[in-house]
């Protein structure tokens, strides 16, 4: 990764613990990681390790227990719900196992919806919603319904959605967990090609084939970075 | 956004139409029932405010008993009558107080024109072999006619003379005379009231307005008072018509016949003197009482069609708690998710509330048709019933748009 290029995360001493009913559990413990503007980060680790706590919390969907977390120089600890909203609307686009469309609304309609919650024009969102479902290869299927298409086309129009407001980072969760290994390569390669193109792509998954794709590696393990793997 | 939230909300609605369809059900039902019964309600009083004021303006009604008493008082800026408020029909019902010296005194009252004492008599009303109980049966003089400006299909009205010689003619009404005679000519044929035999004399021309206070007034039997008393064996007055001289002298003439009435009754005031306003706001009163008590039991089916709203509205959150999480992962914040939920279920209420306006727009043509009365949807009922369901939609769907809201967007992803 290029030397002089804008840290996206930041992480200090972060640690979450979770303290409910069920026991006291540290999720993540003393977690320093850093990621730039144009990494390609795997989040790797066995279910159980803290991965997911922690992709909750670099989603802002989640706060850690303590440390400090910076999004994009934003130190996030002191923000509020509505803040941490209009934060992962404008930095973070969500790509999911399950692909997560919402199966009433027609492609199109799903691409947009982050643009409507940030609340621009209708010009500009048909505007962008041409642009990135021509980057991801869907132009023709923008009056579709989700749940006519094939799995590796609804992970591409997931894919497209989490660009429309042009984000700090894609945050993408087991993205080809629900595909065939076509499919699933198809998907890496689409990730791959934007983050050549620019985005920061963090892909949190146990299967070590899409960690190839990455070129840094954080394996998680009982709620530490085991391991920091900088490739190239 | 709250354009953007009501297009969700239609995508939705119509994504689930039969869930959608009977969770409206009960707005438009009650919406349906409130808008029928103040609508003909409304009809009913625009009826009857139209006959009466085609009566003309310059009528006061004298009955036996206190009718309305506050309201007249309060007018005149009288003292308040210690009763207060409120309608005794007791005293209009029981035995009459009024007696031939008071007419006899109204008559010699200032501007006053004409008077005309009447008396309701029970009868059957017979013509060879076809027996008629409907009519009404009033013995009067012959001015109460021309107060009333009656026109005649057949004959005339009976005569002064008629009435001092207490004759047995009879003056009828156009239904009466169309159960009794159909087609055929009345006039000179004898019909039998309390086994004696009447002349009819004439008949009164149909009149264009349609039932009065629940009974036509083209159902109708006029007697001379003299020859009714004679016949009923109890002569009473049970009210008395006075025409004023000009609808200007209406205030002061009232005024002056309470006034000479009280001496006439030893102070007491045991009679009411009505203008054609007083007597319409008595029945208003009436049928205003009536009507917000129908219109209290329709709203209850305001009130369960609500809870049906809000119960629809607590299980399609759960359902699409999934989505919630979606949306909330893409940036949604609280307060976009629980607009959005809110104005779902106001669309429901009021799209309800219109199809319950529309529905009885159409049995307003209906009713009209078949029942003789124009049901009345004014501007006013439009508004409530439109204010109505969009309050109805906010009230019940302010708690299932705030439990979406506060779903946890972690969990709300992991649902199915």
């Amino acid at each position: 990764m290029p030397k002089n290029s804008k840290i996206v995360i930041s992480m200090k001493s972060l640690s979450k613990r979770f303290d409910d009913e069920a026991g006291v559990l540290d999720a993540l413990k003393n977690i320093n990681i850093e990621i730039a503007s144009g990494d390609f980060v795997a989040i790797m680790g066995p279910s159980g390790s803290g991965k997911s706590t922690l992709m909750n919390i670099i989603g802002l969907l989640d706060k850690a227990t303590s440390g400090v977390f910076e999004l994009d120089g934003v130190d996030i600890a002191s923000l509020g719900q509505k803040q941490l909203a209009k934060l992962r609307r404008d930095k973070i686009g969500f790509v999911f196992q399950s692909f997560n469309l919402l199966p009433r609304l027609s492609v199109a309609q799903n691409v947009e919806l982050p643009m409507v919650y940030s609340k621009k024009s209708a010009a500009e969102r048909s505007k962008k919603v041409t642009e990135v479902l021509r980057k991801v290869g869907l132009s023709d299927k923008a009056n579709n319904k989700s749940n006519r298409m094939s799995g590796g086309q609804v992970q591409r129009v997931a894919i497209a959605r989490a660009l429309t407001n042009s984000p700090s980072l894609i945050l993408a969760d087991e993205p080809t967990g629900n595909l065939d290994t076509k499919n699933g390569i198809e998907i890496m390669n689409l990730l791959r090609d934007l983050n050549k193109q620019g985005v920061t792509v963090i892909v949190v998954t146990h299967n070590p084939e899409v960690g190839d794709y990455a070129n840094k590696v954080l394996s998680v393990r009982d709620g530490e970075i085991h391991n920091k793997q900088v490739k190239k | 956004m709250i354009l953007q939230n009501i297009k969700m909300a239609f995508i939705s609605i119509r994504s689930a139409k039969l869930r959608s369809f009977l969770t409206m059900l009960g707005i438009i039902i009650g919406v349906f029932a409130v808008l029928m019964m103040i609508g003909v309600g409304d009809g009913v009083k625009s009826q009857v405010s139209g006959q009466v004021s085609s009566l003309g303006t310059n009528l006061l009604t004298v009955t036996s008993g206190q009718l309305g008493s506050t309201s007249s008082s309060a007018k005149n800026g009288q003292q308040q009558k210690a009763s207060g408020g409120g309608l005794n029909l007791a005293g209009a019902l029981g035995s009459s107080t009024l007696t031939q010296q008071d007419v006899e005194s109204i008559d010699k009252t200032k501007n006053v024109s004409k008077t005309a004492p009447y008396n309701i008599v029970t009868s059957t009303v017979g013509y060879q072999q076809l027996l008629t109980s409907s009519p009404f049966i009033i013995g009067t003089t012959p001015s109460y006619s021309s107060i009333r400006k009656e026109e005649f299909a057949e004959g005339r009205f009976f005569t002064e003379e008629e009435n001092l010689k207490e004759s047995n003619v009879a003056v009828i009404g156009a239904d009466t005379k169309q159960n009794l005679f159909a087609e055929g000519i009345a006039e000179g044929k004898e019909i039998v009231l309390r086994g004696q035999k009447f002349s009819v004399i004439g008949v009164i021309q149909k009149a264009d307005t349609g039932p009065s206070l629940g009974a036509s007034s083209d159902d109708v039997v006029y007697l001379p008072i003299n020859t009714a008393n004679k016949l009923s064996g109890s002569p009473q007055i049970f009210r008395i018509l006075v025409e004023v001289n000009s609808a200007e002298n209406i205030a002061s003439t009232q005024k002056a016949i309470t006034a000479q009435l009280s001496a006439n009754h030893q102070g007491q005031e045991d009679f009411s003197v009505l203008t054609q306003e007083d007597l319409l706001s008595a029945f208003n009163t009436i049928l205003d009482l009536l009507t917000s008590f129908v219109v209290a039991i329709a709203s209850i089916s305001l009130l369960v069609g609500g809870i049906g709203i809000m119960n629809i509205m607590l299980v399609t959150v759960s359902e699409r708690t999934r989505e919630i999480g979606i949306r909330k992962a893409l940036g949604a914040t609280s307060s976009n998710i629980l607009s959005q939920f809110l104005i779902e279920a106001i669309i429901l209420s009021v799209f309800g509330g219109l199809l319950g306006l529309g529905l009885s727009y159409l049995a307003g043509i209906l009713v009209a048709r078949l029942a003789n009365i124009t049901p009345v949807f004014s501007l006013k009922a439009l508004v409530l019933a439109l204010g109505v369901s969009l309050f109805v939609g906010v009230v019940f769907g302010v708690a299932p748009a705030i439990k979406a809201a506060r779903k946890n967007p972690i969990q709300a992803l992991k649902s199915l």
